[in-house]
């Protein structure tokens, strides 16, 4: 016996042995990433595919630094995504399914890595060696900054162009400081670069620079220029004083000017920009701000942490209405004319249209209106002959090929406003894509990963720990200064709690049906309808298995298996075998590096 | 044969009983079941504030007693909590795990308790009672507690403390003419029921917010805005009540504030109506939503659901509005039934 093969668990306090066995095996099977798509709910969430119960693994055994890392290998802004992320992960998270409670806070232990990891971390990095290729990256945008750094590891000389003084997109220009304090968001930005990105400030391609000069120029060139014009509401009275576009108001707020708002402020739509416009109001002086929406607040794209901090902050949000007209009195607005609106179905998404009201119209007073009802990309500045996909830049299927030679793009420009874990996980998909064109072959690949693991430690009592509520700012000291953070992230023993609420979907447990004895005894602790008697199971497109056809008549029966997709990894079924044969299998989602 | 059809209503309150009988008065056949997370019959609610005085008993809260629904075939299932709808494939999903299929449903799950955003953050500090569940825990903290701080404040919030008053209690009554449910309290009515109070030897305060709310050895500490502290042994919060919708939100059935349904109470799924506390009701003359939080209109309108969706189609209209005396200032409504 090997010493190495063997550690003590601690926590149980006395020196049982856990074999630790390393048998680990690869798989590009299609019913695997099925497998992975169906069980591993969150990472299948997450537009970047980010190992979220590896990274929250990492937490619980109090290794921040390690969790970042696990992050920022798909996700090179950890510390800022912690903070405003869209969460689509929680949404799909197997804590929050109806009979287990709430989701596990994905979004702020990611926040608690970055916050609660040494000061000394070490950045690591996978280099390639240098190609010597050049490429440019146009705009330095989550999406822009997202592919210029997965170039550089590959070994490319990048430079990106940014029309702006200062980089960081919409993080920088649009999110205000008092959800992403700037430090965090300069000290990402500054690791990209030590990798030598040439990052030009204040070049706006289009301007002296033309898009053409850089196709000539460069080896490649993306586009990552975002949604920089706001849709108009062609409402009349738009042009009063007072009357501000979203977009331009929320950059003026972060370039340091104050906009007069005065008391009643009423902002027009519900996205990531109405929020963040209402709340800059309040701030700004403004003592009734109301959010008023077409459809209904269930149907805000933002999620819920944001509305909620928004209605702490006295915000209004008012459903089922829709502006008619501004009216003003000496070039200043005055008041505002709304009607409502009712819900109808429509087949295609999103399902849901608000129509007008005939003759419902009432009216507000107001000091100043925002209209906060949707961005979309400025395409003047590309100066040869490209196809559009709308207002959007046109890119093939699966693809960030564009319709011209040499030129890719990525992030909003391409998709349409959407949020920042989509915009860099295109951008670095897209410097992937860019990658396999000047070399000729792929150099990264997805793939599924199995590795034999002892079950896991967790306490079928940390299944009933209540989601752990991030500390806030109380009110008043939210207003105090404009930039003061309002989410204060958790303290280390808050975060190891909050990750310890985690199942681990990443833990296949799997019945060998040669060695069971059909004894019941795992069905009898199972905390839920996870180990099911079946007669069939649905085959999916991708040969990965659906759902159980189950039966009560045991001469049906053609096995005993469990149902990954309700398992909550309690390890019941593991203590309670008596023949041991429940196997548990680390099942992860990686990216395998081709050239290694 | 074709099967019979299953008539499901969610909530055992006016609106859900009514509803109840109206389905068996027109169909004899119909299965009729009425499910409830309360684990008690159907009662008034009114009768509260009274019952965890412990002035009245369990019996004196019942409308009516258990053998009505035995008589009209009723299926009672108390104590089960419907966690999701599914309309597409028409089942109700219980959360102890077990699934119920219908082919009509009635949603009337009433109110939720109203809470400010400014007091989420204390929420575990405070007590509610806004059914049976939470009376009943409360009862027991009623009568061991010598102190009681009430946040108000809503017509139930006065009931309260009428029936506290004759425990002998000491009362701190902190409410806010603003958010005063269900009518906002203007010119000096926030002064008068200040004045009322105080002659009943009640400290009340109007419109001082809450800073702080901490607890210590079951003594609860509230700070306020204007530097006032109480210390009590419980906190109770009464700001109205406002549809009680958690539950069904996502699930496709359209909801904004309540469950949105038009003039016939019918939602934006043809076999699901919605009604009492829990309905956002549109109405084409005022060409705008309304929501009813009161007995009687809960009563009508569970009754008219029943009967639009067995075909007719009955529009319909909140009761006339009456005068309420509430310690001493007048309050007009047309929901709120003076009992
Ligand atoms: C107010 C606001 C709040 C938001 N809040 C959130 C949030 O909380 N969570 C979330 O996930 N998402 C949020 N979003 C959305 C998110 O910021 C965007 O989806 C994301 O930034 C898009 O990234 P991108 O790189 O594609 O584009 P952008 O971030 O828009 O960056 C594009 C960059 O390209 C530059 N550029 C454009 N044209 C040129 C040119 N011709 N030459 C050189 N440079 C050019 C621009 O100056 C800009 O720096 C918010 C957006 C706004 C406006
Ligand atoms: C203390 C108090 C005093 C009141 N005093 C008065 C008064 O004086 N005058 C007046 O007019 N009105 C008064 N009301 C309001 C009145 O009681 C309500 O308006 C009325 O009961 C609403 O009827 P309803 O049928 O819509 O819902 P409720 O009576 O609220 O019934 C809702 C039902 O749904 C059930 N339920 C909710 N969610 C679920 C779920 N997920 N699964 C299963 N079941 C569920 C509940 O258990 C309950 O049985 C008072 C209310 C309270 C709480
Ligand atoms: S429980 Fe953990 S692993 Fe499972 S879906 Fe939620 S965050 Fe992901
Ligand atoms: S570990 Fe076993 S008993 Fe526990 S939830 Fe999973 S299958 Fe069920």
């Amino acid at each position: 016996m090997k010493e190495k093969d063997f550690y003590f668990n601690k926590e149980q306090g006395h020196a049982r042995a856990i074999k630790i066995i390393k048998e680990v095996r690869f798989s590009e099977d299609s019913r695997d990433y099925g497998y992975m798509a169906e069980n591993v709910p969150c990472q299948d969430g997450c537009p970047a595919i980010t190992n979220i119960p590896g990274y929250i693994r990492c937490i619980s055994e109090e290794r921040f630094g390690r969790s970042y890392e696990l992050n920022r290998m798909y996700n090179i802004f950890p510390g800022v995504l912690g903070r405003i992320c869209s969460r689509p992960c929680e949404k799909r998270c197997r804590h929050g399914e109806a009979d287990l409670g709430e989701p596990v806070n994905i979004c702020h232990l990611k926040r608690s890595a970055a916050d609660l990891k040494s000061s000394w971390h070490r950045i690591k990095e996978n280099l390639y060696a240098p190609t010597g290729y050049k490429i440019a990256v146009v705009g330095a945008g989550p999406a822009g900054l997202a592919s210029a750094h997965e170039l550089a590891t590959l070994g490319h000389k990048v430079t990106v162009f940014e029309a702006m003084e200062q980089p960081g997109g919409m993080l920088m220009h649009g999110i205000p400081e008092f959800r992403l304090p700037r430090d965090i968001l300069d000290l990402e930005i500054k690791n990209i670069l030590r990798l030598g990105v040439d990052l030009e400030l204040g070049v706006e391609i289009g301007k002296r620079t033309s898009l053409k000069s850089l196709l000539k120029d460069y080896d490649a060139v993306i586009t990552a220029t975002g949604c920089m014009n706001a849709f108009s509401a062609n409402l009349p009275g738009e042009d009063l004083d007072g009357v501000y576009s979203g977009l331009d108001f929320m950059m003026r707020v972060n370039n340091g000017e104050r906009p007069k708002v005065g008391k009643e402020v009423a902002v027009i739509g519900g996205g990531f920009t109405a929020i963040d416009c209402s709340r800059m109001a309040i701030r700004l002086g403004a003592s009734k701000v109301s959010v008023n929406l077409r459809r209904t607040e269930e149907n805000m794209r933002i999620d819920e942490h944001e509305k909620n901090e928004a209605k702490f902050e006295k915000i209004r949000i008012y459903g089922l209405v829709r502006p008619v007209r501004i009216t003003g009195k000496n070039g200043r607005v005055k008041s505002m004319t709304m009607e409502r609106t009712r819900l109808i179905y429509t087949p295609e998404p999103p399902f849901r249209k608000a129509v007008p009201i005939e003759n419902s119209e009432f009216t507000i007073p107001v000091d100043s209106v925002i209209i906060a009802i949707g961005q979309y990309p400025e395409t003047g500045f590309i100066d040869t002959k490209i196809k559009l996909d709308g207002h959007r830049i046109w890119t093939s299927s699966d693809s960030y090929r564009t319709s011209v030679k040499k030129l890719y793009a990525a992030g909003d420009c391409v998709t349409g406003a959407t949020d920042v874990i989509n915009a860099v996980a295109n951008g670095r998909q897209a410097a992937q894509e860019v990658d396999e064109f000047l070399i000729r072959r792929k150099r990264k690949k997805r793939i599924v990963r199995f590795e034999a693991s002892a079950p896991s430690d967790r306490k079928r009592s940390d299944d009933f720990i209540p989601q752990v509520k991030l500390p806030v700012l109380d009110r008043n000291s939210r207003f105090k200064k404009i930039t003061n953070e309002v989410e204060l992230g958790y303290d280390h023993e808050s975060a190891f709690k909050e990750a310890k609420r985690c199942y681990l979907c990443n833990l296949k447990f799997e019945i060998d049906v040669d060695r069971c004895i059909y004894c019941s005894a795992c069905i009898d602790v199972a905390p839920r309808d996870c180990i099911k008697l079946i007669r069939d199971v649905e085959v999916k497109k991708d040969g990965s298995y659906g759902d159980y056809e189950e039966t009560t008549n045991w001469r049906n029966v053609v096995a005993i298996a469990i149902d990954n997709k309700r398992c909550i990894r309690c390890g019941k079924c593991v203590e309670a075998c008596p023949m041991d044969c429940i196997s548990v299998t680390k099942v992860e989602l990686i990216e395998q590096d081709l050239e290694a | 044969m074709p099967k019979k059809d299953h008539y499901v209503i969610i909530g055992n309150g006016p609106a859900g009983n009514s509803a109840a009988d109206a389905f068996r008065a027109n169909d004899k056949d119909a299965r009729v079941t009425i499910i409830s997370d309360e684990a008690f019959s159907f009662f008034y609610r009114h009768k509260l504030p009274q019952f965890v005085a412990g002035n009245i008993g369990e019996d004196d809260l019942k409308v009516r007693p258990y053998s009505v629904y035995k008589e009209q075939n009723i299926r009672l299932r108390l104590g089960q909590c419907v966690d999701r709808i599914d309309p597409e494939e028409k089942i109700l999903y219980l959360r102890h795990m077990e699934k119920v299929g219908y082919t009509k449903l009635v949603i009337a799950t009433g109110g939720s308790p109203r809470i400010l955003p400014s007091l989420t953050s204390f929420e575990k500090h405070l007590r509610f009672m806004t059914g049976y569940n939470n009376a009943i825990k409360l009862m027991p903290e009623i009568q061991k507690a010598k102190t009681i701080t009430i946040l108000g404040g809503d017509l139930i919030s006065f009931e309260l403390v009428k029936a506290l008053r004759t425990m002998k209690k000491k009362i701190f009554f902190i409410f806010y003419s603003k958010c005063f449910w269900p009518v906002e309290l203007t010119g000096n009515m926030s002064a008068k029921i200040c004045a009322n109070m105080k002659k009943k030897n009640i400290e009340a305060y109007a419109d001082d917010t809450v800073e702080t709310l901490t607890e210590k050895g079951n003594l609860y500490t509230l700070k306020t805005a204007s530097g006032r502290t109480f210390k009590s042994d419980l906190v109770c919060c009464f700001l109205g009540l406002v549809p009680n919708i958690g539950y069904i939100i996502g699930s496709g059935i359209d909801t904004e504030r309540g469950v949105l349904v038009n003039e016939f109470m019918q939602t934006n799924y043809k076999d699901i109506y919605a009604c009492g506390d829990c309905a956002q009701i549109y109405d084409p003359k005022l060409k705008d939503y309304w929501i009813s939080i009161g007995w009687s209109n809960a009563g009508l309108q569970g009754k008219i659901a029943a009967m639009n969706l067995l075909g007719s189609s009955k529009v319909v209209k909140p009761l006339p509005k009456s005068i309420r005396d509430v310690v001493g200032i007048k309050i007009q409504t047309s929901w709120w039934d003076h009992f």
